[in-house]
């Protein structure tokens, strides 16, 4: 970290798509982080490659897929400024989501009618049962023969993450229909993506959910139109504390599966599910042994990697794919050495952060910027911290309601659901618990549920002695709050509250509108 | 037409959430139950002692410390209502029985049970999970949530009597308000009819705003005199609207679409009598507080629910009131900052015109929106817009 220590990183950015060049991290390093960009182009070359002819037609029927050209440079904006230990983790993590990218968008072109239509299309299709918005995937673990696919994964969410134009034609498209602008840009764009008819046509039936919030629940009935396919409204409890609701959310989890075999004709092997649920517990002991180096004094792993990995293991993958587990298992191998040598996490770390409430998509490295400009390092992120209870192995009875907990307790609405607890009092027993003295308070303007709070968090507080650092943004829509103004808002508390000199001042103010 | 009797009287009960009636009721003992949404069943708050109060925030003006706490992108109800509690103005409360049925609303019950903002010893805040669908789990589930949260606490805390002859007792009381404001609703349907929707609308609200008992004897009269109330010679609006959408407890709001020429028939809002003001059939049978959560459920035309059966019937039952009602057109309406109606609002209206043929008017407003002339001058040119269009039917008929 001595000999090459990230200056000048504001000079990499030259208000064009692309930075100017890569950066230098010293040999290892570097040819570290070139050879993982490698290995990304690699990957989605021999993605194209393995169907160029629907490819072709997706890249000329679908608007967002250009802007999975930009994922090597996604990924270098995560990984600006680091080294060693933490570099490693955030390539592995970044890489085993390119994976699973690639592995959903090949059998999304190869099922979707859209791009042509054969009987091997209409049997991949049916196989597939598509899932709503950031639900989980956990319980298509007992349907082995069948694939579950966030639906809205590809075509909105992912390239809301890459690239920070390619939700806006949808809002736009949406409001022009007639929908107000107030409301989240999340369920906005998946209307949008449904009104310009931009979605993949494949799938048997689709399973509707109410997570993690009203305008989710609203922008479903979007989708479902243009889909006509059979769906199910998969809605759990809001109030999941309370110990009257169980009852209800284990007859919904028990509704939707009889749903799904009814649609496919298959029937739920609960000993694939409970195969597959051992490897999940493993993996959410590996996310708690994240956690516990975090609360350390020498955190190994600062930034966004951690919670989009964790969306990633948690949400999409549930414990289906093997390969995350082994990977998990090297991760720790690595975080834990580093640990051992307590290594640095970035070159100057000042603060102890927390992010909450859910952070802009369109700046997802966010927390990356405030590590090399102000050396605050983000230890966790409300959206990593959901469920971990172990699901029950034996008992099917126990697992339908393990099953019912994760859903209830899964990304976003783990906090925004349910009462003021879990995302109020929840934050400050966090802060304790990391010892964190700052907080990064992301104002997802459109976030009515979040919003409804703030002035008890303002309140709370300040009579905790938090430094809370109010960023607004509106998630996917670069137009209504800039990256730049994002910074704007940390730049200014740094300097007028805090008193401090920026770690790297080349990256106080940069020009970033027209990037990826 | 002559004036109603008693609409003077009404529109002053309507100034005030503390009003004469409520204070009355206060000072021979009663329990005001304070709750913002159909979710929670009204009637059981009108069992034993206790009596509900739909909770309203008239004449708002500056709502800057909601603002605050709940910031400026929320709906302008809930920030109203955090106002008022704020000011001091539901002091009188002895209870706010809170549904978790939409976010921001329930944001502006925890931030006035987090602040302790009514000050009574013995004041409480009580939530209760709502589902998304009505099947036979969902309404158990419900139902259970109505009995511990609701019913039991108010045994507990207030000792209130919550029997099945106190709920029996209950529904009677409110079926009654019921049969007289269906019968007054009926006469919506005539073609010069005996009524305004100004002055239903001020009827409907009070029969929400008001100890049930203490206003029934006004609405029984109201009733008798519009059986005998003689119509204007000539009717004097030009187009008959039914107003579907979110909350509307601000009378001028029907006033401003009245005064455009647009005679409203027929009010499927929140604070409107469809759903709300129909009778809730018990037999012996069942259990009597299943069968009163399972009418709240199955008539519920809250666009949360995501069934499909509940979404397409929601625009079905609108169509078929603007049928019943002989309506000329629809005006689907929001508060600003609703996600439920934002996001139904527009797909709404496009399924109404498109499938149902009706003309359509598509307004997001503020809580108090007398004073805004942008919508009084889209209520004009809609109104017109009908207007042209009967014209036009008229000289296809007459040509054919």
């Amino acid at each position: 970290m001595k000999d090459n220590r990230p200056n000048n990183l504001g000079h990499l950015f030259n208000g064009k798509m692309a930075m100017k060049r890569r950066e230098w991290r010293g040999f290892k390093d570097t040819a570290y982080d070139f050879g993982y960009w490698l290995l990304t182009w690699a990957q989605l070359s021999a993605m194209v490659m393995k169907m160029p002819i629907r490819f072709t037609k997706a890249l000329f029927r679908y608007r967002w897929l250009a802007s999975y050209l930009s994922t090597p440079a996604f990924i270098d904006r995560h990984t600006l400024g680091q080294r060693g230990t933490q570099l490693r983790i955030t390539h592995m993590h970044f890489d085993s989501m390119v994976k699973a990218t690639i592995k959903i968008v090949l059998t999304t072109f190869k099922a979707d009618a859209n791009l042509g239509e054969s009987p091997k299309q209409k049997a991949l299709s049916d196989k597939i049962v598509l899932f709503d918005e950031m639900m989980m995937l956990q319980i298509m673990a007992g349907f082995p023969n069948l694939i579950g696919i966030p639906y809205q994964l590809v075509p909105v969410f992912e390239c809301s993450l890459m690239d920070q134009q390619s939700s806006i034609p949808y809002i736009d498209a949406i409001e022009s229909y007639g929908l107000p602008s107030d409301t989240c840009p999340l369920p906005t764009t998946e209307a949008g993506v449904a009104i310009e008819d931009d979605y993949p046509r494949m799938g048997k039936c689709f399973i509707g959910s109410t997570m993690p919030c009203d305008g989710s629940v609203m922008s479903t009935q979007y989708q479902d139109r243009r889909l006509k396919l059979p769906s199910f409204a998969f809605s759990l409890p809001v109030r999941y504390d309370d110990p009257e609701v169980e009852k209800a959310a284990v007859e919904d989890v028990r509704a939707c599966i009889r749903f799904i075999e009814e649609q496919t004709g298959e029937k739920y092997d609960w000993d694939a599910f409970f195969k597959t649920m051992k490897r999940f517990n493993r993996e959410t002991e590996y996310e708690i042994e994240k956690w516990e180096v975090n609360k350390t004094p020498y955190p190994q792993m600062t930034g966004a990697s951690m919670a989009l990995y964790r969306m990633y293991t948690y949400q999409m993958n549930g414990g289906i794919d093997p390969y995350y587990v082994k990977l998990d298992e090297k991760v720790n191998k690595v975080m834990m050495r580093g640990y051992a040598n307590k290594e640095k996490c970035c070159a100057e770390p000042r603060h102890r952060a927390i992010v909450w409430s859910c952070p802009a998509h369109y700046y997802s490295n966010f927390a990356t910027w405030c590590e090399n400009c102000w050396g605050i390092n983000v230890l966790v992120d409300m959206e990593s911290l959901n469920a971990v209870r172990p699901f029950n192995l034996e008992s099917q009875e126990e697992a339908l309601k393990d099953i019912a907990h994760y859903y209830e307790r899964m990304t976003m609405r783990k906090h925004t659901n349910g009462g003021h607890p879990h995302v109020l009092e929840e934050l400050w027993r966090v802060c304790a618990e990391f010892n964190a003295d700052m907080v990064i308070m992301y104002q997802h303007i459109a976030c009515k549920t979040m919003a409804g709070l703030n002035g008890l968090f303002e309140e709370q507080a300040r009579e905790r002695g938090i430094h809370l650092i109010w960023v607004e943004h509106d998630l996917m829509d670069p137009r209504t709050v800039s990256r730049r103004e994002m910074r704007g808002k940390v730049n200014r508390y740094m300097q007028t509250i805090m008193r401090e000199e920026p770690v790297d001042p080349t990256l106080v103010d940069f020009e970033d509108e027209k990037a990826w | 037409m002559k004036d109603l009797k008693h609409l003077i009287y009404f529109e002053s009960l309507l100034e005030d959430a503390h009003n004469e009636l409520v204070r009355q009721a206060i000072d021979s003992g009663g329990l005001a139950l304070g709750y913002t949404c159909y979710h929670m069943p009204e009637v059981l708050l009108n069992v034993d002692r206790c009596f509900s109060l739909r909770l309203r925030a008239p004449r708002t003006g500056s709502m800057d410390i909601a603002t605050y706490y709940m910031s400026n992108y929320t709906c302008e109800f809930c920030r109203a209502l955090l106002e008022r509690a704020i000011e001091g103005g539901y002091n009188f409360l002895s209870a706010l029985m809170a549904v978790d049925a939409c976010a921001e609303m329930n944001r502006c019950a925890e931030n006035i049970e987090v602040q302790k903002l009514v000050p009574n010893e013995k004041f409480f805040v009580t939530h209760i999970d709502i589902p998304y669908k009505v099947t036979d789990y969902t309404i158990r589930h419900y139902t259970t949530q109505v009995r511990v949260h609701v019913l039991d606490r108010l045994k507990e805390v207030y000792g209130v009597d919550v029997s099945d002859e106190a709920l029996r007792k209950a529904v009677e009381e409110h079926n009654e308000v019921c049969r007289i404001l269906t019968e007054i609703g009926q006469l919506r349907k005539a073609d010069n009819p005996v009524i305004t929707g100004y002055e239903y609308h001020i009827l409907n609200l009070v029969s929400y705003c008001c100890p049930k008992a203490l206003i029934l004897p006004k609405l029984r009269e109201t009733l008798e005199e519009l059986r005998t109330r003689e119509p204007d010679e000539k009717p004097r609006f030009r187009a008959r609207v039914i107003l579907v959408g979110s909350e509307v407890d601000d009378p001028d709001f029907t006033q401003l679409i009245e005064e455009a020429g647009a005679l409203i028939v027929a009010d499927r809002h929140c604070f409107g009598s469809f759903p709300g003001r129909q009778e809730i059939l018990l037999n012996d049978e069942e259990d009597v507080l299943t069968q009163i959560c399972r009418d709240y459920l199955v008539t519920s035309q809250c666009p949360r629910y995501m069934s499909q059966e509940k979404i397409d019937g929601r625009r079905q039952f609108a169509a078929q009131l603007a049928k019943e009602y002989k309506a000329d057109g629809v005006i689907y309406e929001q508060i600003k900052f609703c996600d439920y109606w934002g996001f139904e609002r527009p797909i709404a209206s496009q399924i109404m015109h498109t499938e149902f043929g009706y003309p359509v008017l598509s307004v997001d407003r503020p809580y108090m929106s007398r004073s805004s002339g942008q919508l009084r001058t889209r209520m004009q040119a809609f109104v017109e817009s009908l207007e042209i269009k009967k014209i036009q039917r008229e000289r296809e008929a007459e040509k054919a």
